[in-house]
């Protein structure tokens, strides 16, 4: 106890002589600083447990998983077995070996109905994880999934130490003991948080001795703090804020593109969208690029035909959805809507740009006869009053997998079903994609379902949205990639100006 | 004199309850609860049913505003679901530091007013009262975020002389808070200043045209005993009230300021609470606000009974 508050007295004397040695990310308190440490707990730190804990595998440049913790893998032909031979060598920051006892712990934890974790829906699928011996675990599926390695490449899926946390499979583990690059010194969500580099990091030494997670909540101010030098990053720029940094030569900006998307949600079992000529005409009036530059402004977003699945995800379909107004009325006219159709969309401040998008459909939809009547609903309860419960309503979500985010959001089945899309098809479809081992096959097949979201689907999903972030010039070996996947361990800071 | 204290000690106390009652049911009138808040889009089936039973939301709302208040009066406002700890542990500090600010400040701006006040007030419409009052009125119709955001790009952006945010780390001491403090006390000392100025000029004004000072005049009393036995204690009679209301108006201050300055004060816990929906943890800031009003009034009222007796009397 002492110690540890000699040191961070000691780290904040230095702070400001020795800042070339310190890496100040700030974070932005979004538990309100009942932050954990536990990667699986619903208020998970992120900006921590990225940097502590280390997964099986990692997301490679491709968007193909990557070796990390485990060196390789591969399936039984039905894809229900999976075995995994892991990295050797490997210790926990207390100095404990990583085996696959941790390996079987950290994975069957996540299924526990006390921690409630939101990994818990898609884990499900893990039967039960077997300790073949101290270097390999082999993971047995209750159904066929031959993307199974994409699943644990999910940033919450980190190892854990299961002596450090006590085999307790139902209990949060907080301890902040994992095999990543920096070991915890000190946790202070609502101050600052402080991580070191761990010497015995399998990767090798990190470039930068200390990390500090600098709490501050509101978006200007971390604005401020990096324009006056108090921290060296920031995550997620508006589109107003990037000229702030953009043509300075002490920072470096950078807009990497993301899975997020809002969108607009057609129930397709409510009329008129219960009819697909409906759902496609509302959609092949809009502009996308045009609407892309007017809510998210140039260089913020990339143009998507309607599915969910991004630009940087190795299942990716390209598809063709250039506006059509003509044909927009044709199907309208086909439909009995010759003379125009009137709708309500619900929308409300819940996501970036929601409101804007909407605003936008609404004038470019006009073109094709289609007047959309706009609802503003307050974003207080808009998830439990508005969302999923009326005909035509705004969404938004963060990113996932292609096989993840389309079993989620359009699997007939899915809690989260908010196209009410049932599709017997489109549910074989996602079952054939996931008992495919042969990738090109897999790629065709995930390819298709795409294709038929863009041709009948109740979403319309104009773009995915990119990040834009700024860090200090001094720091170098920051990828384009996106956040999940920035590997600080590789950054260097360079000495002060003085 | 000791019935009259009691009775405005009674109407404080009823004063509190009547807020902390319009309180409550504003925020039992929003739409959604805590629970909703709190889980978003999980805000369904068994997990809300869970959440709902734990927190207490089937119970009466009177009831439960009952158990709020009876907790509140012996010092336990609950516990935040949203940051896992007991509210009296999250206000703790946090009370301290916004106490520490918004202190700090008024114990500057309040005897620097009052005396930048008589002066003006003394040499009317001479130069030093005009730089003065125009100084007040520039201070006083630029909102106090303008004012902080152009102090940060000055002191801190561009001559990096102070932090532009509070950056909290765990051992720090009062030395070390110091120069976060400097740039909020400035901006919130600049209104202060601006409005108790005003106030305590034209009332010395008002006093200085007085039959009694022109009285003490004839009678020949130096000017400065003028000044100090007759003119200020009459003014400040009615610049106590200005005081009262301005360092009330602090509380709001001190909420946009904290924000702007990532300061770890009781404004940045009040918008985060409001942000997050985490309603207990509202409810207990706001009570706490609206008791510092009340005793601010209060005190002014006290102050007010001691400089002039003739408030003492009945009737009064």
């Amino acid at each position: 106890m002492k110690k540890s508050l000699l040191l961070s007295a000691a780290i904040a004397l230095a702070s400001t002589a020795a800042s070339a040695e310190t890496l100040r990310i700030p974070h932005e308190l979004g538990y309100g600083g009942s932050e954990s440490l536990d990667p699986i707990s619903p208020q998970r730190f992120y900006e921590a447990i990225q940097n502590m804990y280390s997964r099986l595998v990692r997301q490679g440049d491709d968007g193909r998983p990557s070796p990390d913790l485990a060196l390789s893998w591969d399936a039984t032909p039905d894809a229900k077995e999976w075995t995994f031979k892991l990295r050797p060598g490997v210790t926990f920051h207390n100095g404990n070996a990583f085996t696959a006892q941790d390996v079987a712990f950290s994975l069957m934890r996540t299924q526990s109905e006390t921690i409630d974790s939101p990994t818990k829906g898609v884990m499900e699928i893990i039967d039960r994880v077997e300790v073949v011996d101290d270097m390999t675990a082999k993971v047995v599926l209750k159904q066929t999934h031959a993307d199974f390695p994409l699943l644990v490449m999910d940033y919450r899926i980190k190892m854990l130490d299961a002596e450090t946390c006590g085999n307790d499979l139902d209990a949060l583990c907080e301890s902040g003991v994992g095999t990543g690059p920096y070991k915890l010194v000190e946790l202070d969500a609502l101050g600052t948080t402080t991580l070191e580099r761990f010497d015995g990091y399998y990767g090798g030494t990190p470039g930068v001795q200390n990390m500090e997670l600098i709490a501050i909540a509101d978006q200007n101010a971390r604005v401020a703090a990096l324009q006056a030098g108090q921290v060296d990053f920031i995550y997620a720029l508006s589109a107003e804020q990037v000229p702030l940094f953009a043509n300075n030569p002490n920072f470096t900006v950078q807009s990497v593109p993301t899975g997020r998307w809002v969108g607009m949600v057609m129930n397709t079992t409510i009329a008129p969208f219960d009819d697909a000529r409906v759902r496609k005409a509302i959609r092949m009036s809009a502009d996308r690029d045009a609407l892309g530059k007017l809510v998210y402004g140039q260089g913020g977003f990339i143009t998507t035909c309607d599915h969910p699945v991004w630009s940087g995800d190795q299942y990716r379909a390209d598809l063709n959805c250039d506006r059509d107004i003509e044909g927009a009325k044709a199907l309208l006219a086909e439909a009995g809507y010759a003379d125009g159709l009137t709708v309500e969309l619900f929308v409300s401040d819940i996501s970036e740009g929601a409101v804007k998008m909407a605003e936008v459909l609404q004038n470019q939809a006009k073109d094709a006869g289609i007047t959309i009547e706009l609802v503003q609903a307050p974003a207080d309860g808009y998830w439990g009053d508005v969302w999923m419960k009326e005909a035509f309503f705004a969404t938004g979500w963060s990113q996932r997998p292609a096989d993840q985010i389309l079993n989620e959001a359009y699997r007939s089945t899915a809690a989260w079903n908010e196209t009410a899309w049932n599709s017997a098809d489109f549910d074989a479809g996602l079952d054939a994609a996931r008992g495919e081992l042969d990738f090109d096959k897999r790629k065709a097949l995930y390819g298709e379902l795409q294709k038929e979201l863009w041709e009948n689907g109740g979403s319309f999903i104009p773009v995915h949205l990119n990040t834009v972030r700024a860090f200090s010039s001094k720091l170098s070996g920051i990828e384009p990639v996106e956040d999940f996947s920035i590997r600080y361990e590789n950054v260097t800071k360079a000495g002060n100006e003085g | 004199m000791i019935g009259l204290i009691l009775r405005r000690f009674g109407f404080a106390a009823f004063t509190i309850g009547f807020v902390s009652l319009i309180m409550f049911a504003a925020v039992e009138a929003l739409p959604g609860n805590v629970c909703t808040s709190f889980l978003q889009r999980f805000a369904q089936g068994p997990r809300l049913e869970r959440c709902i039973e734990q927190q207490g939301l089937n119970r009466p709302a009177i009831e439960r505003y009952a158990d709020w208040v009876g907790g509140a009066v012996q010092g336990d406002f609950g516990y935040s679901l949203k940051k896992r700890k007991p509210i009296n542990e999250l206000i703790g500090e946090r009370f301290a530091n916004t106490a520490l600010l918004g202190g700090l400040a008024a114990l500057l701006a309040i005897p620097l007013a009052v005396f930048l006040g008589i002066a003006a007030g003394v040499r009317r419409d001479k130069p030093l009262d005009l730089s003065l009052s125009g100084a007040a009125m520039l201070a006083m119709t630029i909102p106090e975020f303008v004012t902080a955001t152009a102090l940060i790009y000055v002191f801190a952006i561009v001559l990096q002389w102070f932090p532009a945010v509070t950056i909290m780390r765990s051992g720090m001491g009062f030395m070390d808070m110091l120069p976060n403090i400097v740039l909020p006390v400035l901006v919130l000392s600049a209104v202060l200043i601006a409005h108790i100025m005003r106030m305590m000029r034209a009332s010395v004004i008002d006093v200085m045209a007085s039959d009694y000072v022109q009285m003490a005049r004839l009678k020949g009393v130096p000017e400065r005993e003028i000044i100090r036995r007759h003119v200020v204690p009459n003014a400040m009679i009615p610049a106590l009230n200005v005081i009262a209301l301005t360092v009330a108006w602090l509380l709001a201050g001190v909420v946009v300021v904290e924000k702007v300055f990532n300061y770890p004060g009781l404004g940045t816990l009040m918008i985060q609470a409001i942000y997050d929906r985490d309603l207990p943890l509202v409810q207990a800031i706001a009570l706490i606000f609206s008791v510092i009003y009340v005793g601010v009034n209060l005190l002014a009222d006290l102050a007010a009974l001691m400089i002039d007796p003739r408030l003492r009397r009945k009737g009064h």
